[in-house]
């Protein structure tokens, strides 16, 4: 067992010195989680992308209502469109929008006051976006945000607005006396400082961003309304809801890549042992033959989950969430299992070094590129993604993704995490009696 | 004769149609250097392969240590391997370690660790000669530091018996003279070794016995001496005389004033033929050696491989 750990931490320490080695198994990985989540989801900045096709309806038809449209089409990054209910709800519906919001009546009454009941905003989304629905949530909310701030500014409508909610206050029942007393002086101080500011006679300009959020008040309740037919669940659309931060898909799939580059870097080190000599004295050790593959098998089991903890931290970083962490873990050790019984066929695949890195490279290509390791299998032709069945890294990206966004049950994660184990198995069987043979 | 530490008999090993190991019987007496001499694909690193249990023997037997070895048995046995230290012909050593690395690694394969790892680890250094440069990659080392460091990964254990298969192959003459010296030094400290060689040079320097082999054959096995006296024939006498000898019975051909003549007695044929006069203006006596030895024992010139 010492022995074993002996070899596994020599081939570790190999493996990192091999420096293109060491850059397919992080950096590349790395390199293809951010562009494939770049391209998936777009950078969250919003400057250079394609503006957001949103159809608008105002049924308030209110000042504040405008202001409120005026200000969200002051966004860089939404292009808005100002249509009736039906023609709206149609343009969603055919893909031609990506939503479709509605400032029901009454919005201009409560927008941007932030101790009334916030004004409702019905938001229908093209489901197979819903990605992109988040950031419009987002913006959204800024905007009303900056209402906010401007009725905070314009003080003839915030004296307006102490008053009618003194007098609200007044006959609400359900503030408890205390609570009336704080929110009373509150509103008293506010009405003193206005008047100063008035006395002042300074514009009170509100140019300064304000805040979305606001100390836990709500400043719109957004309120979603069905826009397609009902939803599958296990559709893409229905899918692609679960989602929840670009990198979930980008990340599963490139550390795939990682997991490729360990068992061909563990595959090329054998047949680096074999032409350098050093296969040599490990056999003639006094350790067991055996364990000189078990050493191998450990070290690139442990590098695969460097790999995969490596990537998911990452991922963290950039804000996926894994839906459950010991899904993840064991969707992890499969993955290994599985690229370590690869890793011991491959190594099989030709005597020197160049031909086990030529033959392991192409045959990870066609893994990766029917696995979705390039493109996301969902994308795939249906060719393609009745072909994918055959590659393990699909297996592999499957159960990562049951852990991080699919909420797979563990008799779901069964499937893939079954197969994996399999071809782990048969692989460590096959490479085992191939390498013995010699 | 000593005890003997490992033994061989009737080896038989063939690849295919080749008859590599074609039944080889020997023994290595303990602290001897046993050579085994002979052309390329004479069968000397099947023989070392056959007794680290590297390849199994078609027929026939290794047995490695004797009774005063614990761990004595068939090399394939994994305690029996302790007792081998192997420095193959192909360098074996990991090109993206340190030399230090590469030691300590090896070091702990056969169990050692802490101090007395550290220790040996030192020791095979300065056996080596590589202490200044213990912390390079050996991959940045010379050739002959590459095979310096060979040996010295096959004694990190301090084996009962060190292999040692053409260890100067494709080495600079300083770094040949190095390792020799070495050798000779491990010698002196009684370590058993079997040395293979296709140099003449090699196993009559460093040899007490040597085993002349050819086509997976032992032909012969000696001591030099007894070699040379065996089959080495005799001296070959070369000359110029000062002048054309008179009326005397020469003991070789002469071309112009050159003599050339073979003899089992070289230097009382010279003094009595200075007896009657004859001047030399040049000699040369040279005596019989392994090479001598091989074309008696097979019609061939050992370089002819
Ligand atoms: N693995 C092998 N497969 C086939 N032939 C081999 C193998 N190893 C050695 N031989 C052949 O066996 C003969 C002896 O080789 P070897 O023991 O390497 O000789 P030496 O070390 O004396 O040069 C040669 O003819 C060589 O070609
Ligand atoms: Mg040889």
């Amino acid at each position: 067992m010492n022995q074993v750990l002996v070899m596994a931490i020599k081939d570790l320490r190999l493996l990192f010195r091999d420096k293109l080695g060491a850059f397919f198994i992080i950096g590349f990985p790395i390199l293809m989680g951010i562009f494939f989540g770049m391209v998936m989801g777009g950078p969250s900045s919003g400057s250079d992308r394609a503006k957001m096709k949103i159809a608008i309806v105002d049924l308030d038809q209110s000042t504040l209502s405008a202001k409120f449209i005026s200000q969200l089409a002051d966004n860089g990054s939404i292009e808005l469109i100002e249509t009736d209910l039906e023609p709206a709800k149609e343009s969603v519906r055919k893909g031609q929008r990506l939503a479709m919001l509605v400032l029901t009546e009454g919005f201009g009454e409560t927008a941007g006051i932030f101790w009334e009941k916030p004004p409702t905003i019905q938001i229908g989304v093209d489901p197979s976006r819903s990605a992109e629905s988040a950031m419009l949530q987002g913006m959204i909310l800024e905007s009303i945000g900056q209402l906010a701030g401007q009725r905070m500014g314009d003080l003839s409508s915030m004296q307006d607005m102490v008053k009618k909610s003194r007098e609200q206050l007044a006959n609400d029942k359900s503030i408890s006396s205390g609570n009336r007393l704080l929110i009373n002086s509150f509103f008293s101080s506010l009405e003193g400082m206005t008047q100063s500011i008035e006395a002042l006679q300074t514009d009170a300009d509100d140019s300064s961003s304000s805040p979305v959020e606001n100390g836990g008040f709500e400043f719109a309740k957004l309120e979603s309304i069905d826009v397609s037919r009902k939803i599958d669940p296990a559709s893409q659309a229905g899918q692609m809801k679960k989602i929840k931060s670009k990198w979930d898909i980008s990340f599963p799939q490139s550390t795939m890549w990682g997991v490729l580059a360990c068992a061909a870097g563990f595959a090329i080190s054998i047949a680096r042992e074999r032409t350098q000599g050093t296969m040599m004295r490990l056999q003639i050790a006094p350790i067991s033959q055996s364990s000189v593959l078990i050493g191998k098998a450990v070290a690139c089991f442990f590098s695969v989950m460097l790999v995969i903890s490596f990537m998911v931290g990452l991922g963290l970083l950039l804000g996926m969430r894994p839906g459950s962490y010991p899904m993840l873990a064991l969707a992890a050790l499969c993955v290994a299992s599985c690229f370590v019984g690869i890793m011991m066929v491959m190594s099989n695949l030709g005597k020197t070094e160049e031909s086990v890195n030529g033959a392991g490279w192409a045959i990870n290509m066609v893994m990766a590129m029917f696995g979705g390791a390039m493109i996301p299998v969902m994308f795939m032709p249906q060719f393609m993604k009745s072909l994918s069945i055959l590659s393990p890294v699909k297996w592999g990206i499957l159960a990562m993704e049951g852990a991080i966004w699919r909420e797979f049950s563990l008799s779901e994660m069964m499937l893939p995490c079954g197969i994996l184990l399999g071809i782990g198995i048969a692989g460590i069987a096959i490479g085992t009696s191939l390498l013995n043979r010699e | 004769m000593g005890n003997s530490i490992a033994e061989v008999s009737a080896l038989k090993k063939s690849f295919g149609d080749i008859d590599a190991v074609n039944g080889l019987s020997f023994a290595i007496q303990q602290g001897e250097t046993l050579g085994l001499l002979g052309p390329n694909g004479a069968g000397k690193t099947t023989v070392i392969s056959l007794l680290v249990g590297l390849l199994k023997p078609d027929t026939g037997s290794v047995s490695i240590g004797n009774s005063s070895c614990a761990e004595a048995g068939d090399p394939t046995l994994t305690a029996t391997r302790r007792l081998l230290g192997v420095a193959p012909q192909a360098l074996s050593i990991y090109e993206t370690m340190s030399a230090q690395e590469n030691l300590d690694f090896f070091g702990r394969l056969y169990g050692l660790s802490g101090k007395k790892l550290r220790d040996r680890v030192n020791w095979c250094l300065d056996f080596a000669q590589l202490q200044d440069r213990a912390k390079s990659y050996a991959g940045t080392f010379s050739g002959g530091m590459k095979r310096r460091l060979n040996i010295a990964v096959a004694l990190i254990h301090e084996p009962a018996i060190l292999l040692l298969d053409e260890p100067t192959v494709g080495v600079d003459p300083q770094s040949r003279n190095h390792i020799f010296e070495s050798i000779e030094a491990l010698r002196e400290r009684g370590m058993t070794i079997l040395y293979t060689t296709h140099y003449m040079e090699e196993a009559e320097r460093l040899c007490d016995r040597v085993a002349i082999v050819d086509h997976g054959k032992l032909l012969a096995l000696s001591s030099v001496n007894d070699l040379i006296e065996q089959y080495g024939g005799a001296s070959m006498v070369t000359g110029d005389l000062a002048e054309l000898p008179k009326e005397i019975e020469l003991p070789g051909e002469l071309t112009g004033k050159s003599i050339r003549f073979a003899s089992n007695t070289p230097l009382q044929d010279v003094a009595a033929l200075s007896a009657q006069g004859v001047a030399f203006q040049t000699l040369n006596i040279a005596r019989p050696n392994l090479e001598n030895v091989f074309l008696t024992l097979t019609g061939r010139s050992l370089r002819d491989g």
